[in-house]
């Protein structure tokens, strides 16, 4: 028996999977000002009637995170940047209290500046007195050398014991000095809120007497064990569009086609693709108040609109949301919504027909047009909103940058194939979408709660980076942050690298439980470079990279419709 | 126009080498890449990235007369290469980016007109596919190269050399030390076209100093007169200190200035194989100018200016080039109408020229139109062994996009002739008034139309 719950910006929805079947389901309107409590009442309503002994694995996508960083909540953190040559310091305005460091690493892990030690001391001091506790330290090329963040990390430890100190060569190992600073930065300010999260999630289910694992699904599709989850909260951003996506994948599964996944809730629409089966990442991270992130993401794409999207007349012309005051008028709203548009023009027979026709009738009074012109003057804008969001999704989708010949030579157009739809308001949006983009379109008896349910089947994913470089002698391995010598007496080959790779992510897949998904791991990035001087090869350079990628648990066997 | 973006195509064809330890291998723009990736100038508000695609085979023969055709002298790293350029042209003239910046390879300003091999690591040139599809696509006529490349760029200069519209500057380490041996100051352009090509031979170890004093003194004067509608900088980066093959004291703040001086609508790479010391700090340089981000604390691990002092001899020399080839170009209107008046039908020149790279020696002779009415077109008698041992004698006429009716017709009927000429392998015709580029197979009696 598998649970998922997804803590969703409007709705909270939640889904007992057992052989096939959805055994049971909830909904809830999400409390923004208490998760935990949304969370624990949709677990309750789902946990009657079921032996808790059954329950094999929770899984939980939640906006906590997210909310945490958007509202720029948590506690005052310092980000302490040793940026070195470069662009200048005032490109990196992220954080209100960012400090400067002496010190610099080149691309190779060298160092061509040394810290100095009398900065750091009086900036720690500086810190002190302003009483900032939570701290990050991020160096450019830190990815390649750590030991500028670790000594100021040290030196931390020895004279203000009192502060986190998150260093960016743990947060994250690839390029992207940036993106590395911007994601410890957030890891720093939000970890113990979630720590508070998760504690307070694990003393709920204590108190019901629940001993099954909780895993917290990632913005890249994939779950990870609670207790990996608590060091890196980042990982939970826009994990509710993750769920949807894995839904869309769960009640279509063993297909292959080319399609947009569409999760059409309350107030807004997540819009991600599927391209030969695989969901499309978003190759620059996930990008979140303006600033990418080294968060592995899927490619979404949000709009602020839902069937839930209140009607009003503003001046003179129509506006359509973007909030919602409460359901559709014919569940019982006080508004006319985008719901109720369709409902009564196409004669949908969702709750009362009526409703919906009183309630829009009274706008259309208010703007002085029929009634059928309103709804068709909804429905026309709510049509060129989704229609524009997917083709911007596939312009997005062609511009994915290519650095080999190859991948420019074998760059395909993308052929769209099915729109799949999901979420609350799916059922009355999607089969008009579909007609008006001449599109055959999908549509299951979970649709409304696909979010919960891709969350509750979706596989632990693991991604193992190694970069080496044989004549620095150095390797670096993500996650983790582990950076070490090769050692020079052999001679090195990619078929090395990518045992090494190979035996990092067995040994993490181990720690964290996951042994079983570890042979499902494939390389997704094997690079070599020699290094040539004059006309001899001094070493080689490689990347390479191996992951288990988003799927299903093998308990899943897809949905009976 | 100042809040456009600065458009990026960062393309290091990580799978193509010339061979594995060449200085056109993969690990080129390794470094590069690490550097403009971990400092995110593609996540920066000022800076837009664009992706490569490949160029047609047309785009390649409005430029060249590639022997025995573009299928032969061409990779798909070549037209992923020429074609990135043309992504970038598209972007400045559709009006999405202030200016662009393609940091590509292979290069390609040693590649001629008539290609028959590689030269100087190029196939392809690169800015002369881009220009002619510039002037084809969006009607642009007058444009400025300016090659700072180290070395001569004599693949831009053979195909420019006839033509008015285009004022070819390359400043580089002096010919009579440095590859491919040319580049002189008396190397000014064909008869009708001459004074828009400008040399500038510097002497070995000029510093940032000398080429600021040309470019202050010479190069933005020239193009304030020139009024070009577009300026395009072949932007080799073998200048460097660090370079291996060559001898000259530029920094990375050096080419950051003079980016910011000249302004480049485009700047295409070229040269430049000091992979680790040199490019990765060079093409940041050159990036932040053109973006406008201030680059003061960009600099090399080992720089330290008080080294780059330019020799009072260096500069006495600099001096001199300036004044000379100042009043060459003030003087160039006056030569061109001595040579029209001359009132012959076509100027011949014989020309031997040596591929480096693929051992080929060709043999040509040129005749230019001297017509009274425009810059004239040109006729190209080509002979050369290829590597394959395969010996092709070709003849190609070459119809500017800007040339008058009767130079136009002419080129068409002397297409028409030749094609009976058994003594040739193929006859070709470059008419870019219609662009129609025909390959005529003697042998076989077929032709092939672009
Ligand atoms: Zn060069
Ligand atoms: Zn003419």
């Amino acid at each position: 028996m598998l649970i998922g719950i997804d803590v969703g910006g409007t709705f909270t929805d939640g889904v007992v999977y057992h052989r096939n079947q959805i055994l049971n389901w909830a909904k809830e309107a999400t409390d923004s000002d208490n998760l935990a409590h949304s969370l624990l009442a949709v677990l309750d309503k789902l946990l009657m009637d079921i032996q808790f002994d059954e329950i094999e694995r929770i899984v939980l996508s939640t906006t906590l995170v997210t909310n945490l960083i958007t509202t720029d909540s948590g506690p005052r953190t310092a980000l302490i940047l040793i940026p070195g040559y470069g662009l200048p310091f005032d490109s990196y305005d992220m954080a209100p209290d960012s400090f400067f460091l002496k010190g610099c690493i080149d691309f190779r892990g060298n160092e061509l500046e040394a810290p100095d030690y009398n900065e750091i001391n009086d900036m720690i001091r500086h810190l002190q007195e302003m009483d900032i506790t939570r701290v990050a330290v991020a160096g450019k090329f830190a990815n390649r050398n750590n030991s500028h963040e670790r000594l100021v990390q040290h030196i931390f430890a020895e004279k203000f014991p009192q502060a986190q100190v998150i260093i960016s060569s743990q947060t994250a190992q690839q390029l992207n000095f940036p993106r590395r600073a911007y994601t410890a930065y957030l890891t720093a300010r939000t970890i113990e809120m979630w720590n508070d999260f998760l504690d307070s999630l694990l003393k709920a289910l204590a108190d019901r007497e629940i001993k099954a694992p909780v895993h917290i699904l990632k913005a890249d599709g994939g779950t990870m064990p609670l207790d990996a989850a608590r060091n890196s909260p980042c990982e939970t951003i826009f994990s509710g569009p993750a769920a949807s996506t894995m839904g869309g994948l769960a009640i279509t599964t063993g297909e292959s086609k080319n399609s947009v996944v569409l999760d059409i809730g309350g107030t807004t629409t997540d819009i991600s693709l599927i391209i030969g089966g695989q969901p499309l990442h978003a190759s620059k991270g996930a990008k979140i108040n303006e600033q990418y992130t080294h968060v592995k993401s899927f490619a979404v794409r949000s709009i602020p609109l839902g069937g839930d999207s209140v009607l009003r007349v503003k001046g003179d012309s129509l506006q359509i949301g973007p909030d919602r005051v409460g359901p559709a008028a014919c569940f019982g709203g006080g508004s006319a919504t985008v719901t109720d548009a369709f409902n009564y023009i196409y004669d949908l027979d969702i709750g009362s027909v009526s409703d919906s026709r009183d309630k829009l009738q009274m706008v259309a009074v208010s703007l002085n047009i029929p009634l059928t012109d309103l709804c068709h003057q909804v429905i026309q804008v709510i049509l060129e909103r989704l229609k524009n969001a997917i083709s911007a999704m596939f312009k997005e989708w062609e511009q994915e940058p290519a650095y080999k010949v190859w991948e420019v030579v074998n760059r395909k157009p993308f052929q769209l194939d099915r729109i799949i739809g999901i979420g609350a308001a799916s059922q009355v949006i999607i089969p008009i979408l579909g007609a008006d983009m001449k599109i055959e379109h999908f549509l299951h008896h979970c649709s409304p709660i696909a979010n919960a349910l891709g969350s509750a089947v979706s596989r632990p994913t693991l991604t193992v980076h190694v970069h080496g470089d044989t004549q620095a002698d150095l390797y670096t391995v993500e996650p983790g942050g582990k950076q070490g010598q090769l050692g020079k007496k052999r001679s090195w080959q990619l078929e090395d690298i990518k045992e090494l790779a190979s035996r990092h992510l067995e040994e993490l897949a181990l720690s964290s439980g996951l042994a079983s998904y570890a042979r499902e791991a494939q390389f997704f990035r094997e690079e070599q470079f020699n290094v040539i001087r004059g006309w001899d090869r001094l070493g080689k350079m490689f990347e390479v990279g191996i992951q288990i990628t988003p799927g299903f648990i093998e308990e899943f066997k897809g949905v009976t419709e | 126009m100042k809040n456009k973006p600065t458009g990026i195509l960062f393309f290091p064809a990580f799978d193509w080498a010339i061979s594995p330890t060449h200085p056109e291998r993969e690990e080129r723009l390794l470094y590069t890449r690490d550097q403009i990736f971990e400092e995110g100038i593609m996540d920066l508000p000022q800076i837009s990235e664009y992706n490569p695609k490949l160029a047609q085979i047309k785009d390649i023969a409005r430029a060249h007369f590639c022997v025995p055709d573009v299928a032969a002298q061409v990779t798909e790293a070549h037209l992923v290469s020429a074609g990135s350029t043309l992504v970038i042209a598209d972007a400045l003239m559709q009006g999405e980016i202030k200016n662009g910046f393609a940091i590509v390879r292979p290069p390609g300003h040693h590649s001629m007109t008539v290609s028959h091999g590689n030269r100087g690591f190029c196939n392809i040139n690169n800015e002369a596919v881009m220009i002619e599809y510039l002037r084809q696509k969006y009607h642009i006529k007058r444009l400025a190269i300016v090659d700072t490349d180290v070395h001569h760029g004599d693949g831009t200069q053979d195909i420019f050399w006839h033509d008015p519209d285009v004022l070819f500057i390359s400043f580089h380490q002096d010919g009579r030390t440095l590859y491919p041996g040319s580049g002189f100051m008396e190397e000014r352009g064909g008869p009708l076209a001459y004074g828009t090509t400008i040399n500038i031979p510097l002497p070995p170890r000029t510093t940032d100093i000398g080429i600021h004093f040309v470019l202050d003194n010479l190069v933005m004067p020239i193009l304030e007169e020139f009024k070009p509608e577009l300026i395009i900088n072949s932007a080799g980066q073998d200048n460097h200190y660090t370079d291996p093959l060559a001898d000259m004291r530029f920094s990375a703040q050096g080419y950051a200035r003079l980016n910011e001086k000249l302004a480049p609508d485009i700047a295409v790479l070229e040269g430049g194989y000091s992979v680790e010391t040199a490019l990765p700090y060079v093409n940041m340089g050159i990036i932040m100018a053109m973006a406008g981000i201030d680059y003061g604390n960009l600099r090399e691990p080992d720089y330290k200016p008080e080294r780059f002092k330019e020799s009072p001899q260096n500069m006495e020399e600099i001096k001199g080039i300036v004044k000379t080839q100042l009043n060459a170009f003030k003087n160039r209107g006056e030569i061109v109408a001595r040579n029209r008046a001359k009132n012959m039908d076509f100027e011949v020149i014989h020309k031997n020229i040596f591929y480096d790279t693929d051992y080929i020696s060709e043999d040509q002779t040129e005749r230019l139109r001297l017509c009274k009415n425009c810059g004239g077109f040109r006729v190209i008698h080509s002979s050369a062994q290829h590597r394959n041992a395969k010996y092709y004698e070709v003849y190609c006429i070459s119809v500017p996009g800007y040339c008058c009716d009767s130079c136009h017709q002419e080129g068409i009927s002397m297409y028409n002739q030749m094609k009976n000429k058994s003594s040739y392998d193929f006859i070709y015709l470059q008419d870019r008034i219609d662009d129609q580029y025909r390959s005529f197979d003697i042998s076989k009696e077929t032709e092939t139309v672009l």
